[in-house]
């Protein structure tokens, strides 16, 4: 069973229609004792990172999943939004502490001659190949105007070319997250949620 | 490398699917699911559904309907018609659109675009901007009675996600994009223009890719109209060096 964190942030309709396509049993929660007896926890989320730290906050989810994820080392999946907070902070709209699973920051996305935000497909380059192993191609969906800056480079699992090498993917230990969205990724994206869940 | 995007644009008018030709004269051209379900099959890059009567008819957007869209759909889709408020957002965002499409409000209202984009992110709110042509230079079409220069209306604007461009004239007419438009535009901000209207034949395709800087496009009538797909529209731009997902 994956819990998909119900937290406010948007968007959970597609992450859970992806996975029922797949026939991954789910359910859209914040609720602690279902968040603890589930398998996976996925954290999806788009909008601003200060949001989604308050929104997690409010909900008192802060302790709960740094402890599954952190200390139990339960399977975790963040998507977007969901891959930025596992940070240790962010600046959108004002520096804020992030999750601290991984270390490292979030940056605004600025490059010369280029649109912010970065939207569309792209392909992108693959270090880590455990869930990207099925996937025939490499073009994901992408929409962000923030990315990602690990400290360590054996956390990324995966980057993309937008005037810069951009972090696409990390995984580490139990965590695996990206940037762009798998649910929105036709059948390369399925491809990978499957690959991960199954 | 980023990929050109080849996006439908599905037109709505609280029934089913039509087509204009320079904002008028809509002609039924279809069901939306069933399109949407083909549109998926075939994999296109994104879609874009617009109920182009709502505002106008003070309706608001069918959400069982655009739900029923939305089903079929496994990349991007973005909503528009009649959103002024960020209920109307969280609703279409709930049920699983990634891009809110404004137009009306943000012409009446600058304040609620920038609530929206503080509230949802600046990345799923996008804006639909439609220009025409006029002796003293292009100005935003609308039936509010706003008075106001493309170049007004995008420097008032925060930071959205992305334009919808809609040549006004080239609404429909299926003779090639409105180039002078689209480079006017795509000078005045930073932001990502899916730019549409005039698209008829490949070689408006490759003039489009090869005459401006934008790296997406929006039809309709050669979709409903015509025999090419997106996928026809790929491999000519693939032809000419255009990065594209084929």
């Amino acid at each position: 069973m994956v819990a998909i964190i119900d937290y406010g942030m948007g968007n959970v309709a597609s992450v859970q229609k992806a996975l029922e396509f797949l026939n991954i049993e789910n359910t859209i929660t914040d609720d602690h004792s279902m968040i603890q007896s589930c398998d996976v926890i996925l954290l999806p989320g788009v909008g601003s990172f200060a949001q989604g730290m308050r929104n997690l906050r409010e909900r008192n989810l802060i302790d709960i999943l740094t402890n599954e994820v952190m200390v139990k080392k339960k399977k975790f999946i963040g998507i977007c939004l969901g891959m930025q907070l596992m940070m240790d902070k962010g600046i959108e709209p004002y520096e804020c502490a992030g999750l601290g699973w991984v270390r490292g920051e979030v940056a605004k996305l600025e490059i010369e001659n280029l649109n912010v935000p970065h939207m569309g497909w792209n392909n992108i380059e693959v270090f880590k190949n455990e869930y990207y192993k099925n996937c025939i191609s490499k073009d994901f969906y992408f929409i962000h105007s923030y990315h990602v800056v690990p400290n360590i480079d054996s956390d990324i699992a995966a980057t993309v070319n937008y005037g810069f090498n951009i972090v696409a993917s990390i995984q580490k230990e139990n965590i695996f997250a990206t940037q762009f969205h798998p649910e929105k990724s036709q059948t390369t994206g399925l491809m990978l949620l499957r690959t991960y869940f199954c | 490398m980023l990929k050109a995007r080849i996006i439908p644009i599905l037109t709505f008018n609280g029934f089913g699917l039509v087509k204009t030709k320079r904002f008028s004269n809509p002609r039924m051209v279809g069901n939306p699911v069933q399109t949407a379900k083909v549109y998926n099959s075939r994999g296109v890059d994104e879609l874009v559904f617009l109920d182009i009567f709502a505002s106008t008819q003070k309706r608001k957007l069918n959400l069982k309907l655009v739900s029923d869209v939305i089903k079929q759909c496994y990349m991007p889709v973005a909503i528009g018609g009649g959103v002024d408020s960020i209920q109307d957002i969280n609703d279409l965002l709930k049920i699983g659109a990634d891009k809110v499409i404004i137009k009306s409000q943000a012409l009446l209202n600058i304040d609620f675009i920038k609530e929206a984009v503080s509230f949802f992110g600046s990345q799923c709110i996008s804006i639909a901007l439609d220009g025409y042509k006029t002796a003293s230079g292009y100005k935003v079409y609308n039936t509010l009675g706003v008075d106001i220069s493309v170049d007004d209306f995008v420097s008032k604007l925060p930071n959205v996600g992305e334009f919808i461009l809609m040549s006004v004239d080239r609404d429909g007419m299926m003779e090639g994009f409105d180039i002078q438009l689209i480079n006017h535009v795509s000078k005045l901000t930073n932001i990502p223009i899916i730019a549409a209207g005039g698209g008829g034949n490949m070689d408006h395709y490759k003039q489009l890719f090869l005459q401006t800087d934008i790296r997406a496009v929006g039809s309709s009538s050669i979709f409903h109209f015509t025999q090419f797909t997106p996928l026809d529209i790929k491999n000519e731009l693939s032809q000419i060096g255009i990065p594209v997902r084929i």
